[in-house]
């Protein structure tokens, strides 16, 4: 995927992406002190909103190919089992007892799975919301702090599961978080973005071990 | 008392149902579609329609039933058609009454939940058609709540459809303008007792409403 001169204004904020290049089946992340622009800009790349102006080439990928996990995940007003199949019915596919189980199992809600969705703790609608985004096998997932409600244990689960399944089949991820921890252990690239604009990136070692742009070190002081 | 309920009461039961039944249905097919447009459309003077919409709610019976005896009588614009003092001349009154009520409630509704809704169906890669199913079931309490809603009005009518269709006997004689009648004959006690009446076949409605949409999402649970 490729970004170009992306612009979007607000009343009281402009994004302005010069230049960004996402490859495929790896993981990136993006981080940035609050109201900096990170779920704005991760709208725009996912196709969520629609830019002022600037080009993006998605190379072939197709809105059916992406999805995007956020914060306070929409849930339906319906049970946990229909949530998580949703997309499935949505690409006629018929949901598949082994997959559907899985699902269910590693996000531990297998007894909840006729459940309203709407009674889930803040922690599991996040879950119910990654495996609804996974279940389908996008090309590419964006998440937005998908993590922030979740217990460490899960977490830790979750960051697991993800590095096991890039092993296997990779996809590509962009995941925006404010737990360093996550970048570190998950993502390979990194984006920092201030003020509407990325200010740097580089890999992810690299970047948050030897920062040098100053609103960075500013930034990294306090995380 | 119980000499009422003779082949003639029977007729104007009868009567009231099916006015009520089709103003409420046609009210539906047009005010569901048009709260939700009104919702998703942007164009100038969009607040005046909603404001406009918001006032006819709030119309008192009365004026619209002059508005359509103006253009139904023999002399308005209408007049050849022949409707007024019939079922249909009741019909179209109540259906100016009902929609925006309906369309009202149902905007109110997507106006609060819509961008939720709509963000959400991008992320999982809904189509147009499929965004608007979603947008239907996800707001179908509060779109069942504008149907009883605009239900109640269309039973409990009298000024409108008493100035339209002239409460004639065997003709166009409903449950309200017939309790009207007899009040004003002294009849109270038959007022009284049709009046029970009016009621228990609301609180049926609200039954067998209430059954349809329990069985409903007892066969939508088998995902």
């Amino acid at each position: 995927m490729k970004i170009s001169n992306l612009k979007k204004n607000y009343e009281k904020f402009s994004l302005n992406i010069d230049s960004l290049s996402i490859d495929e089946g790896k993981i990136y992340g993006i981080i940035g002190p609050n109201g900096c622009g990170k779920t704005t800009a991760m709208k725009l790349i996912a196709g969520i909103e629609k830019p002022d102006s600037g080009q993006i080439d998605y190379e072939g990928l197709t809105e059916r190919d992406m999805t995007m996990v956020l914060r306070k995940p929409y849930l339906l007003n319906d049970t946990v089992i229909r949530n998580l199949v949703y997309p499935l019915k949505l690409r006629n596919i018929k949901p598949d007892d082994g997959l559907v189980n899985h699902f269910l199992e590693i996000t531990g809600l297998t007894n909840l799975r006729d459940e309203y969705a709407h009674g889930l703790s803040g922690g599991e609608q996040q879950k119910l919301a990654l495996a609804r985004a996974l279940i389908f096998s996008p090309k590419v997932i964006f998440i937005d702090e998908g993590f922030s409600n979740m217990d460490i244990e899960s977490v830790a689960f979750f960051e697991n599961y993800i590095l096991e399944m890039q092993s296997k089949k990779p996809m590509t991820w962009v995941i925006i978080s404010h737990q360093l921890s996550n970048i570190r252990r998950l993502c390979e690239h990194v984006f920092f973005m201030h003020n509407g604009e990325v200010r740097a990136s580089g890999s992810t070692g690299s970047l948050l071990s030897d920062p040098r742009d100053e609103k960075l070190k500013q930034y990294l002081q306090y995380a | 008392m119980f000499e009422l309920l003779d082949r003639e009461i029977l007729g104007i039961i009868t009567l009231t149902l099916r006015m009520t039944l089709l103003s409420t249905v046609i009210s539906t097919i047009l005010g569901v579609p048009l709260g939700l447009w009104l919702d998703h459309a942007q164009f100038r003077g969009k607040h005046i329609v909603v404001l406009i919409n918001r006032t006819l709610m709030a119309s008192p019976p009365v004026v619209i039933g002059l508005v359509v005896y103006l253009l139904l009588m023999r002399n308005g614009p209408f007049g050849f058609m022949g409707l007024l003092f019939t079922l249909e001349a009741m019909i179209i009154a109540q259906v100016l009454l009902l929609t925006p009520i309906i369309c009202g409630i149902v905007y109110t509704a997507s106006e609060r939940n819509s961008s939720h809704i709509r963000t959400f169906a991008k992320t999982m890669g809904a189509s147009k058609f499929q965004t608007q199913v979603l947008l239907i079931k996800e707001l179908s309490n509060e779109i069942y709540f504008s149907i009883i809603t605009g239900f109640g009005r269309a039973m409990s009518e009298v000024g409108a459809i008493m100035i339209v269709g002239g409460n004639i006997r065997h003709h166009t004689r409903v449950m309200t303008t017939t309790i009207s009648l007899l009040r004003n004959r002294g009849e109270i006690n038959q007022a009284i007792f049709l009046g029970i009446i009016l009621m228990l076949i609301a609180f049926a409605v609200q039954l067998i409403a209430g059954f349809l949409r329990k069985r409903e999402r007892r066969i939508n649970e088998n995902f």
